[in-house]
């Protein structure tokens, strides 16, 4: 399911998209270093990827983009409900 | 308690955040036509669609056990070309002569039969090998062996268990000496 974004001014937008290319570009890192760790044995015979290596790295990014959007998606599920938390908590507190 | 103040020219407030975050990390399938690529040593070359149908074509099993069966087929041919050549022809001492046309037609039988059997053994063992490294996702020593393994079985099966046996550790071994030879 796509997520829109919200209506920013034009100061927040730079820094969304700055915050974009960040995530990526880290997210991209540490993926080709897991998968490379992970497929590629360390000893090289030839400079061409091997069938099996590069059928290892196609599972290997199809794998890490879903876990990637799975955990994501748990993280904002978690902070939303930390959220409500604080709320509730804030309402009951001018009360006692 | 005080509601904290937000400054809102410099942060998000926890609801744009959510909605930032799901935005980052969901699944959005954009079709990006500039790809941000971290900066590394030498040029980045990002393979269009339809050099990746290429190469996929050239680079998939069946594609590969036809060359392989093609190449067995060659060699299959000069093989069994030499070999009907020097063989002698045994035949009885009082019977007419062989014409060269005979001489011919039994090359070309033993040449065609040589092929075929080549080609075959290299279609099998092309693919099975092929499919072996697909599966295991690994690009090791082992799968020569594995795919001479099931290949030798399959052909001396047909002549029974035992010669099954010897046939598959006889083609695995001899794989695995090939491969060998070739990467050292």
């Amino acid at each position: 399911m796509a997520a829109s974004l919200p209506q920013l001014d034009v100061a927040k937008m730079q820094m969304v998209q700055d915050l974009e290319i960040e995530m990526m570009s880290d997210m991209y890192n540490r993926m080709t270093a897991a998968c490379h760790k992970k497929c590629i044995p360390p000893k090289y015979k030839d400079a061409e990827l091997v069938k099996g290596e590069s059928v290892c790295l196609d599972r290997c990014v199809a794998k890490y983009l879903d876990i990637h959007e799975r955990v994501g998606r748990k993280l904002t599920q978690m902070s939303l409900q930390d959220e409500e938390a604080v709320k509730k908590l804030q309402g009951e507190m001018p009360k006692m | 308690m005080e509601e904290s103040k937000i400054d809102s020219s410099v942060g998000f407030s926890p609801k744009e955040m959510d909605s930032l975050m799901k935005y980052f990390v969901g699944n959005n399938c954009k079709y990006r036509e500039q790809i941000i690529i971290p900066r590394t040593v030498g040029p980045i070359h990002i393979k269009s669609i339809d050099e990746k149908r290429v190469e996929a074509v050239f680079e998939s099993c069946a594609f590969k056990s036809l060359v392989a069966s093609v190449m067995g087929y060659g060699l299959g041919a000069a093989l069994g070309l030499f070999s009907a050549s020097v063989s002698p022809n045994i035949t009885a001492p009082d019977a007419p002569q062989q014409t060269a046309r005979e001489i011919f037609r039994d090359l070309k039988f033993s040449t065609l039969s040589y092929a075929k059997n080549f080609a075959l053994v290299g279609l099998m063992f092309s693919a099975v090998e092929c499919t072996i490294e697909s599966y295991r996702g690994k690009g090791d020593w082992k799968n020569g062996t594995y795919a001479g393994g099931i290949t030798g079985g399959l052909i001396g099966l047909r002549a029974g268990l035992k010669p099954g046996i010897v046939g598959a550790l006889g083609f695995a071994a001899f794989s695995t000496a090939i491969d060998y030879y070739m990467r050292h």
